[in-house]
């Protein structure tokens, strides 16, 4: 019987060896991967009750996340608040038990004070014996056009979203969604009631958690046309914005027995059949760019729309921004649809805003940001966003025909957002772009507007989608205008 | 009542050269002593860490836990002074621990998912000095271990009966909230789990029935596809009682509590007739049965899933989420843990019974996790060893199964909550908050003792000249 017992025994040593190998692997290895896992919060507990964690405010000094110490009784030390609700949320996200989004989370570690870059600060601290805090991320946002952004979609009441961008460095002025929710519902610390707000807003029809500024994605209908003009321009030289191009009322496309007309049947210029580009731009004639589009063909259009920042899946501002797409047609008819902004064309309200910043530009396309810079405790600066060029999608000259191009729109009499003329608007000159995109899912279309103002030295540049507003030029073009001027007016007063 | 005492070298010059036996309970008294202040430590670590002082009542708990342990070590004086002296200590440090974690996690008993009042620490202090209870009378009462050989077909009715009591009563009595488990018997706010005594019972008939027929069943009887299997008649009572068990434990839903029995007898029916074959028939049939019961019942199909696939989809957030936050809690305590009452244990669901190891390796880290579990493998290794050096053959049969089958509960719960194996609910033997585990533990510590007192007793000794009758002491 001892040899049997024996080896049990060594039975016995095997699994408590593979006990002791499985704990040492979990324990000693495993951490690290384990931190990141679903639901694992006791990240967030050790780092709300070891740091206060940093704030988030605006350029213009308004905090919109801060943390301060928790109710009596709370196990968490700190809690974090949202002084500005659903107005931010597209910019703070949310820090919950159990996830982060927004800039909580593309700045983590810098809000936490884990970031090595902080190291060297907490060591000071703990000999100096100063209670530790995270470090505070500015933002690139104006309050002023924030808040003309998120109460004019509010008014509007319909899904869509606002970007505001300034065109000489790239850096994020307004970026609103709607509809929207308070972050502040999700940071409490009570598990249940997270699941509980969390499952609510999940199964909201309306998606509120959706940041449709980073990550919807719609036809640009006509806002399109500015990729296919500034094609055009650059293809051809010989090309200028007085040059007649075909402009029929009836287009029928090849290969099928589809007949493209303008919107309402409307007669495109003098209805001679031909029409100076400037004109068919202004008035938005889709047949003339449909045409235009086919000679030019897909591939001419969709390096362009690269260039103006499409089919890229990797910009991040640091928040990751959609992909927008150009896809290349199968056919000739599609391509005509695809050159204004049809077929499976979608951007988001940021690429929106991305092309009138190009023009507004002379041509260079900066890299959008969102972050301006990152202080520690102490004040001192732990990283700033350096301005970089994301690309050069048309030379300056091309810019400044597409520029003037866009002012005819707003400015000319036939032009379709002529309704926010310099002289309606007390001598601001705004360039722009609408598009009223067919989406066969609302009754009414999508309505789109990209612009830049004030037209001689563009200081901001808007791009604006509403899910379902009708109009471009009534539903798109007012809430644009109200955001330029509520951030012009800013800068009048520094 | 005469007792011997060890004989000095100076009293019997001319006797063999053998080394001299000693009772070792002094060694055992130091070993307590060492227990309790590592106990006190970890008392005051808690009161500094949740309060920053030492709260009076940790004084008072110290106080009790003493006592209780010292009157153990006493009755081991008095009744198994042979017995080996590390058993007492292990138990008592790991029944200290699991009171100090109670004492810990019931500081914060209102955020764990199950409540725990502040009078827990009482109570499990309570049951402590019930389980010591049980272990003097088992050592008051067992004197020589083969006075149980004599129950063995009362101990095999009475363990089926206790583990088949929960599934006869109403499920409004015997299920664990919320588990779906038929495991115990409510009587009030008083709940008890009858099969953590059927375990031992069944230990005892296993043993008992085996040492009788372990030859026959041994060499009579065909060879089958290389495998000697017994005559129906030897090998049928015993097969009739392992497979009612499972049936039973299958039917409440209580798969660990069939792996531990399963176990046992397998290894027990192994160390009586030494044929592998039935170690391997008895794992291929376990395996079979794991498989086969994943497919049937759904339940037992859903810890299989958990335990391939817990971070998969959802299962983090709802059917994985005990084990996952029980995974994540080990890996933020690391290498040496946050310190007692400094982690967030009371996230994980069931903290303070099958989840227990896992606060220790959050609070204490990967080196509490691998002392606690030195500490299970230094008892096994102690019963082990008695199995070896005892003589008589039932003895042996007991001590080893008892060994083993101390040795698997710690492993399917230990493996359980660290994913080695599936996660499958049962108690953490001395660490889980809870009576029934407790009380079956300390009466299994006082059995090994019995045991290990019966191995180490010296022969008795002439006690008068060579030549004369002989006339020997027996207590």
């Amino acid at each position: 019987m001892n040899r049997a017992l024996r080896r049990i025994s060594i039975a016995i040593l095997v699994m408590f060896l593979l006990l002791l190998i499985n704990v040492n692997y979990l324990q000693g290895f495993a951490p690290a991967s384990l931190a990141g896992r679903p639901g694992n919060s006791r990240a967030f507990y050790a780092a709300q009750n070891q740091y206060e964690r940093g704030s988030i405010v605006t350029s213009d000094g308004v905090t919109i996340a801060l943390s301060g110490l928790s109710d009596g009784n709370d196990v968490i030390k700190y809690q974090r608040r949202y002084p500005q609700g659903p107005e931010y949320a597209p910019v703070t996200g949310y820090d919950t038990l159990y996830s982060q989004t927004g800039i909580e989370a593309a700045e983590n570690s810098l809000l936490s004070g884990s970031d090595s870059a902080l190291t060297v600060r907490k060591f000071i601290d703990l000999i100096t014996g100063k209670t530790t805090k995270g470090a505070t991320v500015e933002v690139t946002i104006n309050s002023k056009a924030q808040a003309a952004a998120y109460n004019a979609l509010a008014q509007l009441g319909k899904p869509g979203a606002v970007v505001a961008l300034n065109p000489k460095t790239g850096a994020i002025l307004a970026m609103a969604s709607y509809p929207s929710f308070d972050p502040s519902q999700l940071a409490t610390h009570d598990g249940t009631l997270l699941n509980k707000v969390d499952k609510q807003l999940l199964a909201d029809k309306a998606q509120p958690l959706l940041n449709r500024a980073l990550e919807g994605a719609y036809p640009p209908g006509s806002t399109f046309k500015i990729v296919t003009s500034s094609a055009l321009l650059t293809n051809s030289p010989s090309t200028t914005i007085n040059t007649n191009v075909d402009s029929p009322t009836l287009l029928t496309l090849p290969q099928t027995q589809h007949v493209l007309h303008n919107d309402q049947g409307e007669v495109c210029g003098n209805g001679g059949g031909q029409a100076p580009l400037i004109t068919a731009f202004a008035q938005s004639c889709d047949t003339t760019f449909a045409k235009i589009g086919m000679q030019l063909g897909a591939g001419a259009l969709n390096d362009m729309a690269q260039k103006f920042g499409m089919n890229n899946a990797n910009l991040t501002i640091p928040l990751t921004v959609a992909r927008s797409n150009y896809v290349i047609p199968p056919s000739q008819a599609l391509t005509a649809f695809s050159a204004i902004g049809q077929y499976s064309d979608t951007v988001t309200p940021l690429q929106e805003a991305m092309f009138a910043a190009a023009i507004a530009n002379g041509g260079t396309l900066m890299k959008p940001y969102l972050v301006q810079q990152v202080t520690a405790s102490d004040l001192s600066t732990v990283q700033t966003t350096a301005q970089s060029v994301l690309s050069q999608p048309v030379t300056s000259s091309v810019a400044g025909s597409v520029g003037q191009m866009m002012r005819a729109v707003v400015q000319d009499p036939n032009g379709t957002a002529f309704t926010f003329n310099a002289q309606a608007e007390g001598g601001l000159v705004i360039a722009g772009k609408t598009g009223t995109a067919e989406t066969g899912q609302f009754s009414l279309n999508d309505a789109a507007f990209t612009c830049f103002a004030p037209y001689g030295n563009p200081d901001v540049a808007v791009g604006v989608i509403i899910q379902g507003g009708g109009y471009g030029a009534s539903a798109a073009a007012p809430i644009a205008v109200q955001v330029i001027k509520a951030y012009l007016a800013t800068l009048g007063n520094q | 009542m005469s007792s011997i005492t060890a004989p000095s070298p100076a009293a019997d010059p001319t006797g063999p050269l053998v080394p001299v036996a000693r009772t070792r309970r002094r060694t055992e008294l130091s070993m307590l002593i060492f227990a309790f202040a590592l106990v006190a430590f970890a008392f005051a670590n808690v009161g500094f860490s949740l309060k920053g002082s030492v709260p009076s009542g940790i004084v008072e708990y110290m106080a009790a836990y003493i006592v209780i342990a010292l009157l153990a070590h006493l009755a081991m004086r008095r009744f198994a002074p042979w017995a080996d002296p590390l058993l007492l200590p292990l138990a008592a440090m790991l029944n200290g621990l699991g009171i100090v974690m109670t004492y810990r996690l019931a500081a914060q008993g209102k955020l764990l998912s199950v409540k725990m009042s502040p009078s827990a620490t009482m109570i499990q202090l309570l049951y402590s000095a019930i389980g010591v209870g049980c272990f003097v009378a088992v050592l008051a009462l067992v004197r020589e271990p083969r006075v149980l050989q004599r129950y063995t077909y009362t101990l095999g009715a009475a363990g089926l009966f206790l583990i088949a009591l929960p599934a006869l009563l109403p499920a409004s009595i015997s299920e664990v909230a919320g588990t779906g488990a038929k495991i115990q018997i409510r009587l009030g706010s008083f709940t008890i789990q009858p099969e953590e005594f059927a375990k031992l019972a069944l230990a005892a008939a296993f043993a008992g029935y085996l040492v009788a027929k372990r030859d026959v069943l041994a060499l009579a009887g065909r060879r089958v596809l290389g495998i000697d299997l017994p005559r129906a008649r030897d090998l049928g009572p015993i097969v009739v009682i392992w497979a009612t068990s499972l049936l039973l434990l299958v039917f409440e839903s209580d798969i660990g509590t069939s792996a531990v029995f399963m176990g046992l007898f397998v290894a027990t029916l192994y160390i009586a007739t030494s044929r592998t074959s039935w170690l391997l028939l008895g794992f291929v049939m376990f395996v079979a049965g794991a498989f086969v019961a994943s497919k049937l019942f759904a339940h037992v199909g859903q810890r299989f899933n958990i335990w391939l696939h817990p971070f998969a989809g959802q299962n983090p957030y709802n059917h994985a989420y005990q084990l996952v936050q029980g995974l994540y809690g080990m890996a933020s305590g690391g290498l040496l843990g946050r310190g007692l009452g400094g982690g967030q244990p009371y996230i994980t669901p069931l903290v303070q019974s099958d989840l227990v190891i896992s606060a220790f390796g959050e609070e204490l880290g990967l080196a509490g996790v691998m002392a606690i579990l030195l500490l299970y493998g230094l008892i096994v290794q102690r019963g082990l060893r008695t199995a070896m050096l005892v003589k008589d053959p039932y003895s042996k049969l007991l001590a080893g199964g008892l060994s083993f089958m101390f040795a698997l509960q710690v492993f399917v719960i230990v493996g359980g909550v660290t994913r080695l194996i599936p996660l499958t609910g049962i108690t953490t033997p001395f660490l889980s908050q809870g009576g029934s585990s407790l009380v079956a533990s300390w009466t299994l510590i006082a059995l090994l003792a019995r045991l290990s007192d019966a191995a180490r007793r010296p022969p008795p000794r002439p006690i008068q000249e060579e030549g004369l009758t002989q006339v020997v002491t027996i207590k």
